[in-house]
């Protein structure tokens, strides 16, 4: 792994347009500035590593299991206008 | 196009109601092709199968249907790739999941799909929402009212 040392309001490039810079350190805290294209997904790891877990595991259902999740559906298109009374 | 899927046997679909997903989804970034399939049993339910992985499909559901008070927020970055500008241009769907004994919906992480240009992206909202929001008969509300 590549270590650098930053100071407040320094930053580092990845590529040519993806700019890392620390905007405030606060005792064990680091407050980051990330500038990265729209396509660039950018996401705090444990966030994106528990969507992919999740979603691992939601593919293993199969029809047999969701068939009785109408009972949880409320009827009407969903808006809230729609919504039982 | 003809799949060969593990649920559903084998199945037709129009080139031209494929929805790309340029990133693929977390966990399955080699899926970037997916077919949105309607249930045959349940008209609230429809399955995302990707089309180049006739194993992987996802049990997805309009979450306002089941959550009548989820308001979902997603940074605008997270729309520009869609090339969204408005959430309600959008088809917004979640992720059925399951904890072993219940089903659940993944409300951090819904599917934003542009129906206009079929393509797609499963986006992190903002604000403290379940990716295991567990379906009961008897819910309370998300936020209790003053």
């Amino acid at each position: 792994m590549l270590v650098l040392s930053r100071q407040r309001d320094e930053s580092i490039m990845i590529g040519d347009n993806i700019v890392v810079t620390i905007v405030d350190i606060r005792g064990d805290k680091v407050r980051l500035g990330i500038n990265a294209p729209a396509e660039v997904p950018v996401h705090r790891q444990e966030v994106y590593e528990a969507i992919q877990r999740e979603n691992l595991r939601a593919a293993r259902l199969e029809p047999g299991d969701t068939a009785d999740i109408g009972r949880f559906a409320n009827r009407g298109s969903g808006r809230p206008d729609d919504a039982p009374r | 196009m003809r799949i060969n899927t593990s649920r559903f046997g084998r199945i037709d679909v129009d080139a031209g109601d494929i929805i790309r997903f340029p990133s693929g989804l977390p966990g399955l970034e080699d899926c970037r092709e997916w077919a949105l399939l309607a249930d045959s049993t349940n008209d609230a339910l429809g399955w995302l199968q990707c089309v180049t992985r006739g194993d992987v499909a996802l049990a997805v559901v309009s979450p306002r249907r089941f959550v009548p008070d989820y308001q979902v927020r997603i940074p605008r970055s997270e729309l520009t790739p869609l090339a969204i500008n408005d959430i309600r241009q959008a088809q917004v769907v979640v992720v059925v999941g399951t904890t072993g004994t219940d089903l659940t919906l993944n409300l951090k992480a819904p599917i934003v799909i542009n129906l206009e240009a079929r393509t797609g992206r499963q986006v992190i909202a903002s604000g403290e929402l379940s990716l295991q929001y567990e379906l009961t008969s008897n819910r309370q509300p998300l936020r209790k009212s003053a």
